[in-house]
C-alpha cells in the first residue's frame, strides 16, 4: 500500500495525462472549451502535486527522517513535473494562449509516468546529502530544467508554425498557434529564465561539493554535463544577441539544449557513472 | 534593432566587410579574429563537445583498467591525446586560455564604447536619431518654450526619470533614461567568468588537496598528497579524539562524525566535531569528514580472574605483543577466528611461564568459564575484539575559493541585470512652430522587452501631456 503522498502523485499523473489528452484533442478538434478544461485540469494538478509535496515532507518528518522532498530520482522527477506545470500555467496566463499546452504538458506527463516506474519510498538521507546547499542546488537546477523544457516545447511549435507560414497555408492545428514571432520570442524568454537558474544550480552544487569534500569542481560526469548544458545555452544567447540568430536556428539550438539537459539529468545516471548516482 | 549608440553590432558578419578585411594588415586581422563573437561561439561549442569525451571515457583510472577496456591501438591513441586526463591536458587548457583571451579582447574592444555612450548619452533628439527610432509621437502645444520647458521637465521627472536639458538655437531637448547600468550586465558576467578562472588558478598554485587517516586517539601533521607524489607537513597537528557513526533504524548510515582537536605546540587550540558537510577550518586548512575504517590489528579484550572467580585484571592484547602478568608469566594473543570449530569467535593465546615450555590455548567468546578446566592459577576469558577506528579526512587548502565565489556572484548578478533590466530612454524635443505654437516631438527606445516599453512609453506620454495641458489652463500663456 502506497502512502498518501504517492497516491496524490499518482493522481497528479492521471491529471497530467488527462490534460495532455484534452489539450491535444482541443488542438485537433479546434474546441476552445476543451482547451479551457485542460487548463483547469492543470490547475487541479498544480494543487494536488503541491499538496503531495507537502504531505511527503510531513511524512518524512513522521518517519524521523525529516527532509525536503527533492533528494532522490523519484522526488526530483515529480519536482521537475511540478515546475514544468507551474511554468506552463504562468506562460498561458501571460500570453493568454492555450495552444502551448499540447506541447508542454505531455513533457510533465511523461516525466510522471517515468517517475511512476521508480522507487517511490521515502529513503533516509545519507550523510553526504544532508546539506542546505543540496536543497538550493536541486531546486534551482530543476526550475532551470523546467524553463528549458518549456522553451524546447515552444521551439517545436515554432518550427511547425514557421513551415506553415512559409507555405502560406492557413489550415489545420498549426494555424491556431500564436504567430512565429511570438513563439520565437518565447523560446528566448524561457531560456533567459532558465539560464540564471541553471547557473545558480551549478554554483550551489559547487558550494555543496566544497562543503562536503573540499573541491568545488572535480569534473565528474554530472558536473561536466551541467557545464555542457550551460555552454549550449550560452552559445544560444550569443548567437542570438550578437549574430542575430532568430527563428529556425535558435529553435533548433533550444531543442539541442533541452536534449543535453535530459542527458545531464537522466542520461548520466542511466548511462555513465559518477558521484551523483542517487539521481539529484 | 536599435541604431542609436548600438553597441551590439558584430561587423565581421557582413560580406563586404570581410572583403575589406583581407586588405588590412595581419595585426588588425588577428585582433578582429580575437574580438569576434563568432570565435566565442566556436570555442564554446568546441568546449561543450570535447567535454563530452571526458564523460564517456572514464578519467584518471589506472592503466590496467584501460587495458581491460581498450585495444592496444585505441589505448595508445587516446593516451596520445591525453584523453584519460583530458581536463588537465595541454589542449584543453589551451582552449580555456583562448576562451579567456577572446573574452578579454572583446571586452577591451567594446567596453570603452559602452562607457562612452553611458557617460555621454545622446541627449539631443536630432533628425537622424529621430528617424532611427520606431517609437515616436508628435503634438502641438501652446506657450513659449523656455517657460513650458519647466512643466515638461517636472512631468517627465515624475512619470519616468529626471531629464537632462539641452538648449540649442531655441530648441529644447529633454532626455531621460532608466536602467542604464544594464549595459554593463554582460561585462559583469564576463568579468565574473574571468575571476572564477583566476580563483581556480590561485587554488591550484597556492593550495593543495590531500588526505589523512587518523586512528582514534592519535594525531597527525603529515599528509599524503593526492596521487601519493609529495608529502605535506602542516605547522600544527590534528588529533582525532574519537570517530563514530550513527545509523537510521534500518541500518543506513545517518551520520559520520569525528571529534577533532587542533594541536599547536602541544596545546589544544581548537576543538570541533566535524561531520560530512560540516568541516573544520584552521589557518586556511580545511578538514572534511570523508571516510572511515577499522585499523588493522584489532585488540583482543581478555578478562583474567582467579579460579574462585575474583577478577585480577583486563588485558588488551595487540596481535603478537607480549603482555607480562607479574608472578605468572607472559601472555600473547596470536590468532583469532571468527567461528572456531562452529563455536563462535575465539582467540588463540600463547602462555609462557618462566622455565616452562610455551603452551597455547583457544579461548571462546561464548564460553567464559571454559578455561577453568585447565586448572591453572589464572583463568582467561575472551570478551571480544575491539577494532580501533580511524577517521579518513580530506584535507584541502584553497586560497582561491573565495575569489571563485566572488566571480560566481558577479556573473549571476550580471546575468540577471542584463536579462531583466532594460535600458529605456525617452527624448522630448520642444521646437518653435507656426502661429506661436510649440511643436513637441517625443521618442523612446529600449534595449530589451520593447513591447513592455511601448506601453510604458504610451502611458508616460499620456501623463506628461495631461500634466502639461493642465498647467496650460492654470496659467494660460
Ligand atoms: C560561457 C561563457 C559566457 C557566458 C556565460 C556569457 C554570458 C553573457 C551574457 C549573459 C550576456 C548578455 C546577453 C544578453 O544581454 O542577452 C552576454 C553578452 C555578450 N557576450 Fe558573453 N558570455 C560568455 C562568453 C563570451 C565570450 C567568450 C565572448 C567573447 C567575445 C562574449 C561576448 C559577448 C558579447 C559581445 C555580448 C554582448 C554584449 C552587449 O550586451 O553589448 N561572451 N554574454
Amino acid at each position: 500500500m502506497n502512502t498518501l503522498n504517492v497516491q496524490l502523485f499518482d493522481l497528479t499523473t492521471l491529471l497530467f495525462g488527462g490534460a495532455s489528452g484534452t489539450f491535444i484533442a482541443a488542438m485537433y478538434g479546434k474546441k476552445e472549451t476543451l482547451a479551457r478544461i485542460g487548463t483547469w485540469i492543470c490547475v487541479a494538478a498544480a494543487i494536488v502535486s503541491t499538496a503531495a509535496l507537502g504531505v511527503r515532507w510531513v511524512e518524512s518528518y513522521k518517519m524521523g527522517i525529516g527532509r525536503i522532498p527533492v533528494t532522490n530520482l523519484y522526488e526530483s522527477l515529480v519536482f521537475f513535473a511540478w515546475s514544468v506545470n507551474l511554468f506552463y500555467l504562468f506562460v498561458e496566463w501571460k500570453y493568454k494562449d492555450r495552444s502551448f499546452g499540447a506541447f508542454v504538458i505531455p513533457i510533465a506527463f511523461l516525466t510522471m509516468v517515468f517517475a511512476f516506474t521508480n522507487e517511490s519510498g521515502i529513503q533516509p538521507l545519507v550523510p553526504a546529502l544532508q546539506s542546505y546547499w543540496l536543497h538550493a542546488h536541486v531546486i534551482t537546477c530543476f526550475v532551470g530544467y523546467a524553463a528549458f523544457a518549456v522553451s524546447a516545447g515552444v521551439a517545436v511549435m515554432y518550427l511547425l508554425k514557421a513551415r506553415q507560414e512559409k507555405a502560406k497555408a492557413k489550415d489545420g492545428i498549426v494555424a491556431r498557434f500564436p504567430s512565429s514571432k511570438v513563439l520565437d520570442d518565447l523560446v528566448y524568454r524561457a531560456i533567459i529564465w532558465g539560464f540564471p537558474f541553471l547557473t545558480a544550480g551549478i554554483i550551489t552544487g559547487a558550494a555543496w561539493a566544497n562543503y562536503a569534500w573540499g573541491t568545488y569542481w572535480s569534473w565528474d560526469p554530472k558536473e561536466t554535463w551541467s557545464l555542457i548544458v550551460w555552454l549550449v545555452y550560452a552559445a544560444f544567447l550569443h548567437a542570438r544577441i550578437t549574430r542575430g540568430w532568430h527563428g529556425r536556428r535558435a529553435a533548433i539550438l533550444s531543442i539541442v539544449g533541452f536534449l543535453s539537459t535530459v542527458m545531464c539529468y537522466l542520461g548520466v545516471n542511466l548511462v555513465l557513472s559518477g558521484l551523483h548516482s542517487y539521481g539529484g | 534593432m536599435e541604431t542609436v549608440s548600438d553597441v551590439r553590432t558584430d561587423s565581421a558578419s557582413i560580406p563586404a566587410v570581410e572583403k575589406r578585411e583581407r586588405a588590412k594588415p595581419a595585426s588588425t586581422r588577428i585582433w578582429n579574429f580575437l574580438i569576434s563573437v563568432k570565435l566565442a561561439i566556436w570555442i564554446i561549442i568546441v568546449l561543450a563537445v570535447t567535454s563530452i569525451l571526458g564523460t564517456v571515457i572514464e578519467q584518471n583510472q589506472p592503466p590496467e583498467k584501460y587495458h581491460q577496456v581498450y585495444e592496444d591501438w585505441a589505448y595508445n591513441l587516446l593516451d596520445r591525446f591525453n584523453l584519460f586526463d583530458m581536463y588537465h591536458s595541454w589542449w584543453f587548457l589551451l582552449l580555456l586560455c583562448l576562451f579567456t583571451i577572446n573574452l578579454t579582447c572583446c571586452t577591451i574592444d567594446r567596453l570603452p564604447r559602452v562607457i562612452r555612450t553611458v557617460r555621454k548619452p545622446k541627449s539631443i533628439l536630432d533628425e537622424a536619431t529621430e528617424k532611427s527610432l520606431s517609437l515616436t509621437e508628435r503634438w502641438k502645444s501652446k506657450g513659449d518654450i523656455p517657460r513650458r520647458m519647466e512643466d515638461y521637465k517636472a512631468a517627465l521627472a515624475r512619470e519616468f526619470a529626471a531629464p537632462k536639458v539641452t538648449e540649442a538655437d531655441g530648441v529644447v531637448h529633454l532626455y531621460a533614461e532608466k536602467g542604464v547600468y544594464s549595459r554593463f550586465g554582460a561585462y559583469a558576467t564576463h568579468a565574473g567568468i574571468v575571476i572564477v578562472f583566476i580563483g581556480a588558478i590561485l587554488g591550484n598554485v597556492f593550495g593543495f588537496k590531500s588526505y589523512v587517516n587518523i586512528p582514534d586517539g592519535k594525531e597527525a601533521s603529515h599528509l599524503d598528497a593526492r596521487g601519493g607524489k609529495e608529502h605535506i607537513d602542516l605547522p600544527f597537528s590534528v588529533r582525532n579524539n574519537r570517530f563514530w557513526l550513527e545509523t537510521y533504524p534500518d541500518g543506513t548510515p545517518k551520520k559520520y562524525a569525528s571529534d577533532l582537536s587542533v594541536m599547536e605546540n602541544g596545546r589544544e587550540v581548537l576543538r570541533k566535531t566535524i561531520t560530512v558537510n560540516d568541516p573544520l577550518a584552521y589557518k586556511g586548512v580545511w578538514f572534511y569528514q570523508s571516510s572511515y575504517g577499522q585499523e588493522d590489528g584489532a585488540t583482543a579484550q581478555v578478562a583474567v580472574s582467579r579460579q574462585d572467580g575474583t577478577p585480577v585484571r583486563n588485558l588488551s592484547l595487540v596481535p603478537n605483543e607480549p603482555v607480562r602478568i607479574d608472578g605468572y608469566g607472559v601472555v600473547r594473543g596470536v590468532n583469532y577466528e571468527q567461528d572456531f570449530q562452529g563455536k563462535g569467535p575465539a582467540l588463540q593465546v600463547v602462555v609462557e611461564k618462566p622455565g616452562r615450555p610455551a603452551s597455547d590455548l583457544w579461548i571462546l567468546q561464548g564460553r567464559p568459564d571454559l578455561d577453568r578446566v585447565r586448572k591453572d592459577s589464572l583463568v582467561f576469558s575472551f570478551e571480544g575484539l575491539t577494532a580501533k577506528m580511524y577517521t579518513g579526512l580530506q584535507v584541502a587548502k584553497d586560497p582561491g575559493v573565495n575569489v571563485v565565489w566572488l566571480g560566481c556572484l558577479l556573473l549571476t548578478a550580471g546575468m540577471m541585470v542584463s536579462f531583466f533590466v532594460s535600458h529605456t530612454r525617452i527624448w522630448i524635443r520642444l521646437s518653435p512652430g507656426l502661429h506661436g505654437k510649440m511643436e513637441v516631438t517625443a521618442a523612446g527606445s529600449a534595449n530589451r522587452n520593447r513591447s513592455a516599453f511601448e506601453k510604458t512609453f504610451a502611458s508616460v506620454l499620456a501623463a506628461v501631456r495631461k500634466d502639461t495641458s493642465n498647467t496650460d489652463k492654470e496659467n494660460p500663456a
